[in-house]
């Protein structure tokens, strides 16, 4: 018996053996981002994030990963300036418009080469702004103006020209339309270029930015190397590592755990964890811009209306038509306790929602003041519905339409890859029934939302916009010929419709402003989608091991500190010079380890003998 | 029957099933399946496809043939050589077969040394714990056993994840490998097995208790029958009473558990894939549900239906070798 025993603490101090060897060598690699690194050990830093890339053709992106990788991967025309994103000089050095503003003259970079060393020219411009209008390819097009370009031509290798039929701002938004070289793709047809995948395994992305996509391991990782000879000055990093993780909690654990260095942090409660342990933890945390929103949208597809979008007279709709009228919209958006949902939801990191073009672009953004702000009055809305004729007459506590009778029952749609969706829908499903209105929550992911929204087939649903820069964009995804494309909801105004276009042929901010901002007290008033709030972008980074993304915010103040419109940190982020031990050690403790196997072993072999000579003694 | 025949008619049921299994499938994800697989890709890039370009894509999928027999044979023939189409979702437009089997690789690795550690270590414990019963070595089994047991995978992955990991750092949180340390060689297979430690440790434990508790209960079965009083009788040496007359005979019902557990072992892959996001084919598979990519979907559901198949054939042929009678009915 007692042999046995021994024997047994033989294999669990063999085990504790294996165990620990295991753990030292994990622990002492688990130092993360390897700055010296030692036996030439590349310099990495590491992101975590829970969005995937599924694509980096420059012209299909539509994930902030896929953003990412390109705003580092390639360049656009101009940059987007630091501090107000306004247009800087990057690839184009300067700019002039002609007196009549149909004719804006660029100065390409002399000097710039492509990542294969190929010289990068106005050429290589012409080529892709012209094969975006071609093949009416992505998500950029407007920025070219379709309708109002009438040619882009490289009249020299460093100088463009761009020629339009009405004055437009359009060439110095900037335009977010990656440059692709013309070398490598100038004989792809359309439909080549469309399914490209851009990137192969064993062939790095040919771009002309700071860092090159290298290796993509599909739903698991991707990583860039650093470009030496980018024009802009090389990074003081060797590579940079993406990781994709399935929950905030994962990256935030991989964080502490020192396996990753920066984060975007979706989830408000688990930033607040990191902002209590303080730098001191070794991870800074970082409050960046309100730059995007949450919106609850309605649908507003009227098949029959006369001035319906040809998608929704074409594909018809399952909402409900009490939706369409704008006095129930109001009643619904009075209802809505948008200071609630910031405290609450938010922790207080983020504001008030009111248009669609956040206050960051201060020079775009209108806010509504006095009468015209939109507030929180229960009663107020009840008392328009009352007016209106949406009374409860079947004494079921839900309003009923007058003209149908039916009750006001909505489906309301929320995201399940969104961390506060049902959180959002809970506040807003309790405030409604108080007006009247009952709502049917329902959690879908993101493709079954797309396919509800694609099919007209959903009453309300909570999503968000990152919107861009420039408010072009997000205006354009309200105006008719949008329905079935990027319109949240299918509204048809055709006087909005003009004012897209008058402020798309103003050449200068002073004369677009009051039309852009007209535009947002348009959609404030009508309400096809109520803003909830501007949530501010929460981020978390290896302090201890890193610097040079603080000083490099963009925009100002209190920017991004990294994945920013215009990688400016990307060349200035450093390692702090700590040195990790190298990676001999590790086969010292694989020695120790084969050690534990091996006292486990013997371990075993004595019981066993041990089991014999009792069973002889038998 | 002879062996001979008796493999025959075990691979002609296997075949039979799979047959029915993938019928049911192709209803499944083909007919029954609500959506067009076209638009959704379409949507999941983002991009402008004209009518015309959609249709080439069907066409290039097969998706414009006739169900019967026309897409129904493509689509039995293409899950028989593991060709299931292009992710509508997830990665669009690239092949399903390449994505998964880079996955399947990873957890293959875990699934099969996991698999193989808890039956050992199982078996083991039981045949010792049901030889010497209520002893200590019984006793402290049975009460961890009972406890893994019980005790869902995930959970008890999350314990091992926060002591481990986050309590005394000795293993990484997740993933695959390191990213910000490029090991090459050797130091990269130890840093792969340091990213498998803990999901392996987690599958391991979760499935060693209920080999241990099957294999205690049924040696204690065995040990209680005529012919093992029958052979003390005779003289023969405790030794081999165990291991020629009741391990033996004890086996057989762990064999049939070790093939009806694979399909949960399976099951239990995702959850642990999932809490250390272990880059596997449970993951895959999740992010294929999550995302609706039907193709994907189906080929994780037919996969894993083969595996379960295969198992089970080798569970029937074990116990063919172990027990002449099954041979011989």
């Amino acid at each position: 018996m007692r042999k046995v025993h021994k024997g047994l603490l033989v294999i669990i101090s063999g085990v504790i053996t294996m165990f620990l060897a295991a753990g030292g060598a994990w622990a002492q690699s688990a130092t993360p981002s390897t700055t010296a690194g030692g036996a030439g050990q590349p310099i990495t830093f590491v992101e975590g994030t829970i969005n995937d890339m599924r694509t980096v053709n420059p012209w299909k992106a539509i994930e902030s990963p896929e953003y990412e990788v390109l705003a580092l991967n390639f360049d656009t025309l101009e940059n987007f300036n630091k501090d107000d994103l306004t247009a800087a000089p990057g690839f184009a050095t300067s700019w002039t418009q002609s007196e009549d503003g149909l004719t804006w003259t660029f100065q390409i970079r002399d000097g710039a080469t492509w990542q294969d060393g190929q010289p990068f020219t106005a050429e290589d411009v012409a080529f892709s702004f012209n094969k975006t209008l071609d093949c009416s390819l992505g998500n950029s097009l407007d920025y070219l103006v379709p309708k109002f370009t009438k040619s882009i031509e490289a009249t020299s290798p460093t100088e463009l020209v761009w020629t339009t039929s009405v004055p437009t701002l359009a060439p110095v938004r900037p335009p977010w339309v990656y440059i692709a070289p013309e070398h490598l793709w100038g004989n792809s047809s359309c439909d080549e270029i469309k399914k490209a995948p851009f990137f192969e395994d064993g062939k790095p992305m040919i771009g002309s930015g700071p860092f090159q996509l290298t290796e993509w391991k599909k739903g698991e990782s991707w990583t860039m190397d650093a470009n030496p000879n980018y024009w802009g000055g090389a990074p003081h990093i060797d590579k940079f590592t993406v990781v994709k993780y399935d929950n905030s909690e994962a990256l935030v654990n991989a964080l502490k755990n020192g396996e990753i260095d920066y984060a975007y942090i979706g989830s408000v409660d688990l930033f607040q964890q990191l902002q209590a342990a303080g730098p001191e933890s070794g991870i800074t945390t970082h409050v960046g811009p309100a730059i995007s929103f949450d919106q609850m949208s309605f649908n507003m597809c009227d098949p029959t209306a006369a001035d319906a979008a040809p998608y929704c007279a074409k594909t018809g709709s399952t909402g409900n038509p009490a939706l369409r009228d704008p006095v129930v919209r109001t009643a619904i958006s009075w209802a809505i306790d948008r200071q609630t949902l910031v405290s609450k939801i938010l922790a207080g990191l983020g504001s008030i929602g009111t248009t669609v073009i956040p206050p960051f672009a201060s020079a775009y953004h209108w806010e509504p003041t006095g009468d015209q702000v939109i507030g929180f009055d229960i009663a107020k809305a009840n008392d328009m519905l009352e007016q209106a004729g949406y009374t409860d007459t079947d004494n079921n506590g839900i309003r009923n339409d007058p003209k149908t009778g039916k009750d006001l029952d909505f489906r309301l749609i929320l995201r399940s890859e969104s961390d506060v969706g049902t959180q959002v829908g809970d506040y807003v499903t309790g405030w409604l029934k108080q007006i009247g209105i009952k709502t049917e929550p329902e959690v879908l992911t993101d493709g079954k939302l797309v396919s509800a929204w694609y099919d007209n087939d959903y009453d309300l649903y909570i999503w968000g916009w990152f919107p861009d820069p420039d408010p072009d964009f997000m205006l354009s995804t309200f105006t008719s010929h949008q329905c079935g494309v990027w319109s949240d909801t299918c509204y048809a105004n055709p006087a909005y419709d003009k004012m897209y276009t008058q402020q798309q042929t103003t050449d200068n901010v002073q004369e677009r402003a009051p039309i852009v901002q007209q535009m947002q007290q348009t959609l404030y008033t009508d309400i096809p989608e109520i803003v909830l709030y501007y949530d501010k972008y929460l981020e978390a980074y290896n302090s201890r091991d890193w610097q040079g993304l603080e000083d490099n915010q963009s925009p100002t103040p209190d920017g991004y500190l990294w994945a920013q419109y215009t990688p400016y940190s990307a060349l200035t982020l450093a390692p702090r010079g700590t040195e990790t031990s190298s990676s001999s050690s590790s086969s010292v403790l694989l020695i120790v380890g084969i050690l534990g196997a091996i006292i486990v072993i013997v371990g075993i072999v004595m019981i066993a003998r041990r089991g014999k000579s009792d069973e002889d003694l038998a | 029957m002879g062996t001979q025949r008796y493999l025959l008619s075990k691979v002609g049921q296997l075949l039979l099933t799979l047959l029915f299994v993938l019928t049911i499938a192709f209803f499944m994800f083909r007919v029954w399946m609500p959506g067009d697989p076209v638009k959704t890709f379409v949507r999941s890039t983002g991009s402008h496809y004209s009518k015309e370009q959609q249709d080439a894509i069907r066409h290039e999928w097969g998706l414009d043939r006739p169900l019967f027999p026309d897409q129904y044979v493509d689509f039995m023939l293409g899950s028989l050589t593991f060709h299931f189409g292009f992710s509508t979702v997830l990665q669009p437009g690239v092949p399903v077969s390449s994505l998964f089997w880079e996955k399947m690789g990873k957890s293959a690795i875990l699934i099969t040394t996991s698999t193989i550690a808890s039956i050992v270590i199982g078996v083991y414990l039981g045949i010792k714990g049901g030889w010497k019963r209520r002893g200590a070595l019984d006793n402290s089994s049975m009460a961890s056993s009972m406890v893994l047991y019980a005790m869902p995978e995930f959970v008890l992955g999350m314990i091992l994840l926060l002591l481990f990991s986050n309590v005394v750092h000795f293993f990484p949180s997740g993933g695959y490998e390191s990213y910000a340390v490029h090991y090459t060689g050797v130091d990269r297979y130890i840093d792969i097995g340091r990213h498998m430690a803990l999901p392996w440790l987690t599958l391991t434990l979760a499935y060693l208790g209920e080999f241990y508790l099957v294999m205690r209960s049924s040696l204690l079965d065995v040990l209680g029958e005529e012919y093992i009083s029958l052979a003390r009788a005779k003289g023969v040496r405790e030794k081999f009473v165990l291991r020629r007359h009741a391990v033996p005979n004890a086996l057989l019902p762990t064999i049939t558990l070790v093939a009806l557990s694979f399909g949960f072992i399976l099951g239990g892959v995702l959850t642990v894939e999932l809490v250390f996001s272990y880059p596997g084919v449970g993951k895959l598979s999740v992010d294929a549900l999550t995302a609706r990519d039907m193709p994907m979907l189906q080929a994780t559901f037919i996969i894993s239906v083969i595996a379960v198949l295969v198992a089970n054939l080798i569970a029937d042929l074990l116990y063919a070798y172990l027990d002449p009678r099954v041979r011989r009915a």
